[in-house]
């Protein structure tokens, strides 16, 4: 199964698109906790996406990719802006940080999923969950 | 999302049910302001009816849970999910927010 979309930088439309993107996944036999890690990291990843990438300008769009085989789920994010120093991430589970309200996207994207990899500069997040079990397709 | 409130003498439970989004975060939040306004001291949120929370719904109870302690109050969590729950100990918010297996509990001694 592969999905591309695009959808507009507005908050209000992400949490809708991916109950769609869930719903067309779920029928694959992804178990609960699979599918709840997946939609945790998509819904982080376009929130950065449309905050911080397109910096909530509804004009630009945010490109989705996902790609579903027997063993993984690959899901790429693409915005339209200028990428981030993604190396240089502080740990929101440090003292200094654990009080903090931002900080905690990316990390639990790489909590969630099994690999994360950032191209373009950090504009484009890709993010692979490998199954437990064998997704019937 | 919906949120029930009530009193259990000084205690204001918090209850909420369904998901908490990048969407809906924002109504918590208004929650939380009038209960500043109320000028509540002692705050218990009950999570049993939650299902999902994502790292805006984190930020929404980190800003009250330091709203609450300025203004000489507390916060306590209880009766989450085991998949809410996860989420907490991941970002290692365990250490910060006081969290009860259930709401019992979480009023003993509140």
């Amino acid at each position: 199964m592969e999905i591309s979309e695009k959808i507009p930088s507005l908050l209000e439309r992400i949490p809708p698109f991916i109950l769609e993107i869930i719903k067309k996944i779920k029928s694959l036999g992804i178990s609960e906790e699979e599918l709840f890690n997946v939609r945790l990291s998509l819904e982080e990843a376009l929130v950065n996406a449309v905050k911080h990438g397109n910096k909530m300008d509804a004009g630009l769009v945010v490109e989705v990719y996902l790609k579903v085989n027997s063993d993984k789920l690959i899901i790429e994010v693409k915005d339209q802006g200028e990428g981030f120093d993604f190396k240089n991430l502080d740990d929101p589970t440090k003292e200094e940080n654990i009080k903090k309200t931002r900080g905690r996207g990316i990390f639990l994207i790489k909590n969630l999923m099994d690999e994360v990899r950032f191209k373009e500069g950090g504009s484009r997040i890709i993010m692979t969950k490998y199954f437990k079990r064998e997704a019937k397709l | 999302m919906k949120i029930k409130e009530e009193k259990e003498g000084e205690v204001l439970i918090c209850r909420l049910e369904g998901e908490i989004n990048i969407n809906t975060s924002p109504e918590l939040r208004k929650s939380f302001d009038r209960m500043m306004r109320d000028n509540e001291k002692k705050v218990i949120v009950e999570f049993s009816g939650i299902s999902y929370i994502d790292s805006s719904g984190l930020a929404t109870l980190i800003e009250m849970y330091q709203r609450l302690k300025r203004n000489g109050g507390r916060l306590r969590l209880c009766s989450m999910t085991q998949k809410v729950r996860d989420i907490f100990e991941i970002t290692k918010l365990t250490k910060l927010f006081e969290i009860f297996p259930n709401l019992t509990e979480a009023l003993e001694g509140f």
